[in-house]
């Protein structure tokens, strides 16, 4: 057991927690913050993605006591962020999300990639999307939430 | 799906690292990024008593000029490569491959050492730094080493890396203005690990020429006659002759039997990157 | 699909449902906390078959190591349908003696965490005698192969031969004969969210709660009551947010079994979260069938008969409720698809291996038939020399039929199934399809373009239940609506929404009957002791068999309003108009919050011989039992590449009518999403098995399933015939949009495949299987000395 001290969604936490914890479990069972999802643990779904130190990370295979000292931004740190609001509204509009257990994820990929500029077409979105799986949307209301969003943030 | 027990231990340099790995001499894992090592870790097909998380070592993200070669520290992750903020020395095609690493998410934490040091066959890194003439830098107890990347991998997930050892970064050559590349693969989705990997690096400036199959067996594999044939200047372009080349070498250079579907697909694969790379 | 104005049926409304997840508020079972709570882990046969001689399990851990032996009083899971011959399994809760396949729970392992429980889990030691396996569903009923249960004398659950008019007819008047065998592999629903139980004994209530993630809560609590032996009345079952099901969330499970059992015995919250390796080895798998058919048909295409036999491997237990009859049954009774055949013989075995048992899956069973009748009537197309979607059109019921009932006596009750077809082939723009092939492809591809038609029996009621033999006769849906004081409404429902967004629509249907805003109604689903019993989510029945139970309900409540609100605003009941939250009569209105008050509040208020409260309970199911029959036609554009047999999506169309259409965002929705299952179920998703019984994709490493590079964007077309049998015309539609894929696709490749005769019949169509059909395609003609040579 360590204690493992970090900064998450602005606030300095700290929590005693096992050294094999991951930065997802962490989250979730250390600091109640649910909205992160675990899905497959290993890697492949990006269900679990944060930010960390601002770049999007896979909560389920980064190991909490690795991030000590850092800022973690959960699906919870975003309602003061101007371009998540719209992500969000794109989202409902454009039915991109069904069961909504890949949604805070791809939410946060959704953020990254429009920051980074790689929305240029609906073929690169696919691409960057494609660590992030989704069981229910077959992706094409994601991929138009995505374009809508990217469209409403130019202006 | 969790991770079996082990105590974490975090170095700070270098020398912390090498004294830890030392201290707990086979029952310690080194750990950069963790995008290999904790899936293995979590699906319980690796354990260790302890592992070393050397992400915060700073001097293993330098990256700068040694000499005729540039230095990538080990640290560096596939994403700084990405977006340029690590200078491409080989004329973007370290750039290339890290793009197509996984997913951005993986590129953030993963790093260039981490791919090299876990020697997955199916890795991008090993292939395509084979296919530069890398070398290899290590760190050790008794100093540093430099290890050619054709000698670093020994076979499945195993390198020359003895006990604390610890690879530090790779020198790779500045390619020249008449360099050309090449480097494709094969995977039945975006993202994922591929099934072959075809990496082709040429510069008569350098001298260098090599024809890599990647994904493949144990690791990496040169294929030498198709790389000597191509360094004497034929044949340059005919797709058709270019096929037949690396169907020549292939199946001797991987012991694949020629009607296996991997073989096709390899052959396909090194084809396409071959005749890319001399058409570029 | 653009939607009708305001916010009732056919509204493109947005979703009540999506505030909550776009912030991370979902509520999921693993988000549930309760002191005290301990993980489950489970001991899993390393084996697919054998006899467990012991466990070793270390000293430290015997207090936290679950056994058989510590629940005597739990029943094993049985599911006995009323089908002649059908041979029932005892499933059960942990294995003892016998383990019939390989992840099959053997103990339970309970700490602090789900790491801890592991740590136990993984030192305890399963000794035990191994047996051969039985991993072949055609060998399986081979003389001689090993026995799964020595009292079956087989391995067969059920065997069931079929036969209408006379297939020697037809085969006598055939010009053209085909023949193949179709087989679809293994595969798992894998919701992104796994299973998940959290289970608490309620002292006070003498309940035991279950926080679970369920489509069918309430038939789900009569097995558990069965298997735990204790009264319905002292189990709650709640199924909060759920991260999908698709059919894998249905069917009671040992694990959950177990798990309830725990927290009953030892009176602590126990919780037990699947992880993708657990679904993967031990939920339901499903898909795996095995076809043979001959074809009869005339010099024009038309088909004259079918000659069937299916094979369905089952696994190895039969799930409550359902059990694996229904594959087979199904799919003989869907291959003749949308056309007209009138002599069919179908012989179906339902086979027991030593795999993990099957279950219904989006689509089940009607992917497979789909899957054999689709590439049949392309194979004849191409025999004849004919364009398959002509033959397609063929065969077709014709519109002036309906309604219709086929060969298997299904009730086709309205639609344009030709029309479908015509329309697909315009959103796919075949015409420059085919001069696209003509010019070739500078990379070397072969292109090709497929199409597959379907029909699906949706929303069936009683009489087709029993006629299925099922324990459970899910004929019908329940629904209370209450009216709460201040006007606003409450809807309980026996459903789930999971995704479907019916907490959306449902509204929608109240908003249609009672002029209510849907943002004053509570949706209240899955917690089966604040709805009437339900049935739950499967069958592409929800919204209409829910959604009419909803109208109905609001229905008797408006009939009711309307005499308190006549009374008061003393007016004539027929005279009055329900809008905008309040009862409009000629002289007035009363807001719905008054009447609210006066039926809650103030009963002297009340017209005398009316009682107070505004509340209702009705059941509800469709003018027939036989169904309401969606349908469509999907179209595949593929290029394929011959040398590494990859095959990549170019385009995908789909035309499709499900009657009236509720909400037209939710639809699309739904059938894009179908349609990437059905994508991974055509090339990318298969749980291989060795010799000796073992998984060999356990991870999503190995077991690919389709990102959003993998899907193209879906063209959507639709066709509104509406059911004159439901509440406004609907029709179910989830779970079509996964039937078509395999088939179009298959036809696809193959259609690019034909110039050098290859074909593929089998799923998942994976490069190297593709590649192995384009290699034997080589092979084939180079033996051939006249063959010309074709680029490939």
């Amino acid at each position: 057991m360590s204690r493992i001290a970090m900064t998450v969604n602005g606030r300095p936490v700290e929590a005693e927690a096992e050294d094999r914890t991951t930065l997802g479990e962490f989250l979730r069972e250390a600091l109640d913050l649910t909205g992160t999802h675990l899905a497959c643990e290993h890697g492949v779904c990006g269900a679990c993605t944060v930010l960390l130190d601002e770049e999007p990370v896979r909560s389920c295979i980064t190991l909490a006591a690795a991030v000590t000292g850092r800022q973690v931004r959960t699906i919870e740190g975003f309602d003061d962020d101007p371009a998540m609001r719209v992500i969000r509204e794109c989202f409902s509009e454009a039915h991109g999300l069904q069961c909504g257990y890949c949604t805070p994820g791809m939410l946060i990929t959704v953020r990254d990639l429009l920051r980074r500029g790689r929305a240029a077409d609906a073929a690169q979105i696919r691409v960057e999307l494609a660590g992030n799986l989704c069981r229910c949307t077959g992706y094409a209301g994601i991929v138009k939430a995505t374009e809508l969003a990217r469209d409403r943030l130019a202006k | 799906m969790k991770p079996p027990r082990f105590a974490y231990h975090r170095a700070g340099t270098l020398e912390e690292a090498i004294e830890l790995g030392a201290r707990f001499d086979g029952s310690a894992k080194f750990m950069a990024g963790g995008q290999s090592l904790m899936p293995v870790m979590s699906l319980r097909m690796m354990t260790a008593e302890h592992v070393i998380d050397i992400s915060g070592i700073a001097a293993l993200r330098e990256c700068r000029a040694a000499g005729e070669r540039e230095l990538i520290g080990a640290g560096t992750t596939h994403a700084m490569l990405e977006d340029g903020k690590v200078p491409d020395p080989a004329r973007g095609y370290l750039r290339h491959v890290a793009a197509g690493i996984g997913y951005r998410s993986i590129r953030n934490r993963g790093t260039v050492g981490g791919s090299l040091a876990h020697a997955d066959p199916a890795g991008d890194w090993p292939s395509a730094l084979l296919a530069l003439d890398a070398v290899a830098v290590i760190a050790g107890p008794g100093g540093e080493r430099r290890v050619p990347l054709r000698e670093f991998q020994l076979g499945l997930m195993e390198t020359c890396l003895a006990g604390p050892e610890l690879l530090t970064g790779v020198l790779v050559p500045r390619l020249s203005e008449r360099a050309r590349w090449a480097y494709r693969k094969f995977c039945r989705k975006v993202g994922e690990f591929a099934h072959s990997i075809g990496a082709v690096v040429l510069d008569p400036t350098l001298r260098i020429c090599n024809v890599v199959v990647g994904a493949v067996g144990g690791k990496p594999v040169r294929l030498e006659q198709t790389s000597a044939r191509i360094a004497e200047g034929a044949p340059r372009k005919d797709p058709r002759e270019l096929a037949a080349l690396v169907a020549q070498d292939l199946a001797g250079a991987t012991g694949l039997d020629p009607s296996s579907y991997e073989f096709q697909v390899h052959h396909a694969i090194v084809s396409r990157a071959l005749t890319q790379a001399l058409s570029a | 699909m653009s939607g009708k104005p305001g916010k009732g049926v056919g509204a493109r409304l947005r979703r009540k449902e999506d505030h909550r997840h776009l912030h991370g508020r979902g509520e999921f079972v693993g988000d549930l906390r309760l002191p005290g709570t301990l993980e489950a882990a489970f001991v899993r046969s390393p084996v697919a078959h054998g006899v467990v001689r012991g466990l070793d399990i270390p000293a430290e851990h015997a207090a936290s190591v679950l056994t058989a032996a510590d629940f005597p009083g739990v029943k094993p899971i049985v599911a006995v349908p009323k089908v002649e011959g059908f041979k029932a399994s005892e499933h059960p809760a942990l294995a003892a003696g016998r383990v019939r396949f390989a992840g099959e729970p053997i103990a339970l392992a309970l700490a602090a965490t789900r790491a801890q429980a592991e740590d136990i889990a993984e030192a305890v030691t399963v000794e035990v005698d191994e047996l051969p396996a039985v991993v072949d569903m055609v060998q399986a009923l081979e003389p001689g192969a090993p026995l799964i249960r020595e009292e079956w004398r087989d391995n067969q659950f059920v065997e069931k031969l079929n036969e209408y008019g006379d297939l020697e007819w037809a085969r006598r008047n055939a010009t053209v004969t085909v023949q193949r065998e179709y087989r679809m592999n293994r595969q798992a629903a894998v919701p992104l969210e796994g299973r998940a139980i959290l289970a608490a004994w309620n002292e006070r209530l003498e309940e035991l709660t279950l926080y679970i993630g369920s489509q069918s809560p309430h038939q789900l609590r009569v097995g558990l009551a069965h298997s735990l032996g204790i009264e319905e009345r002292q189990i709650r079952l709640v199924t909060p947010d759920m991260g999908g099901g698709f059919g894998a969330k249905r069917v009671l499970y040992p694990e959950e079994l177990i798990v309830a059992a725990a927290a009953l015995k030892l009176r602590r919250p126990v919780r037990w979260l699947e992880d993708k390796r657990e679904h993967l080895l031990a939920s339901i798998h499903c898909r795996e069938h095995l076809h043979r058919v001959t074809a009869y048909a005339d010099a024009r295409g038309k088909l004259l008969g079918l000659d069937v036999e299916i094979f369905v491997d089952a696994g190895a237990y039969s799930h409550w409720p359902n059990g694996p009859f229904m594959e087979a049954g199904m799919a003989a009774r869907n291959i003749p698809g949308p056309y007209v055949v009138e002599h069919y013989r179908c012989r179906s075995h339902t086979v027991a291996t030593n795999k993990s048992p099957i279950g219904a899956y989006r689509g089940v069973a009607r992917p497979a038939a789909c899957f054999t009748i689709e590439r049949t009537i392309d194979e004849i197309a191409h025999a004849v020399g004919r364009e398959p979607w002509e033959v397609r059109l063929e065969n077709m019921v014709p519109s002036s039929a309906m309604p219709y009932r086929n060969v298997t006596r299904l009730a086709f009750d309205t639609g344009d199934y030709a029309e479908s077809v015509r329309r697909a082939a315009q959103l796919i723009d075949l015409e420059a399809v085919r001069a696209r092939q003509k010019r070739g492809e500078p990379d070397g591809r072969l292109i090709g373009v497929g199409f597959a038609s379907f029909t699906e029996q949706t929303a069936h009621g009683c009489g087709e239940w029993v006629a299925r033999g099922v324990p459970v006769i899910p004929g019908y849906e329940s629904a209370t609506a209450r009216m709460m004081t201040d006007g606003s409404l409450m809807l309980m429902v026996g459903i789930i929404s999971h995704g479907q967004g019916l907490e959306t629509t449902l509204a929608q249907i109240a908003h249609e009957e009672l002029g209510i805003d849907p943002l004053r109604i509570s949706i209240r689903h899955g917690d089966t002791q604040a709805s009437p019993f339900g049935m739950g989510t499967f069958a592409s029945r929800s919204m209409v068999m829910a959604g009419g139970a909803v109208a109905k309900a609001c229905r008797a409540l408006r009939a009711k309003m309307a005499a308190i609100a006549a009374h008061l605003l003393q007016c004539d009941a027929a005279a009055l108009r329900f809008e905008d939250c309040a009862v409009h009569g000629p002289g007035g209105s009363l807001p719905f919050a008054e009447l609210g008050r006066i039926a809650n509040l103030r009963q002297e208020a009340l017209p005398p011989g009316v009682d107070p409260l505004l509340e209702v309970t009705v059941t509800y199911e469709p003018a027939v039992d036989t169904g309401v029959f969606t349908y469509a036609t999907q179209a595949a554009v593929v290029a394929v590449d011959p040398d590494t047999g990859m095959v990549e999506l170019l385009d995908y169309a789909v035309v499709e009518d499900c009657g009236t259409v509720v909400n037209p965002l939710i639809v699309d929705g739904q059938i894009a999403g179908g349609i990437a299952q059905g994508i991974g179920t055509a090339l990318y998703e298969e749980i291989p098995y060795d010799a000796s019984g073992q998984p060999l994709a356990t991870t999503l490493a190995d077991y690919l399933l389709p990102g959003a590079p993998e899907i193209p964007a879906i063209k959507i077309g639709h066709l509104s015939t509406p059911s004159p049998h439901t509440e406004y015309g609907m029709k179910g539609m989830g779970e079509g949009g996964a039937i078509s894929p395999p088939a179009a696709i298959a036809n696809a490749i193959r259609d690019a495949l034909l110039g050098i005769g290859g074909e593929i019949n089998e799923t998942p169509m994976t490069p190297r299987r593709v590649r192995a059909a384009v290699a034997r395609a080589l092979a084939a003609r180079a033996s051939r000395p006249a063959a010309e040579p074709v680029h490939a």
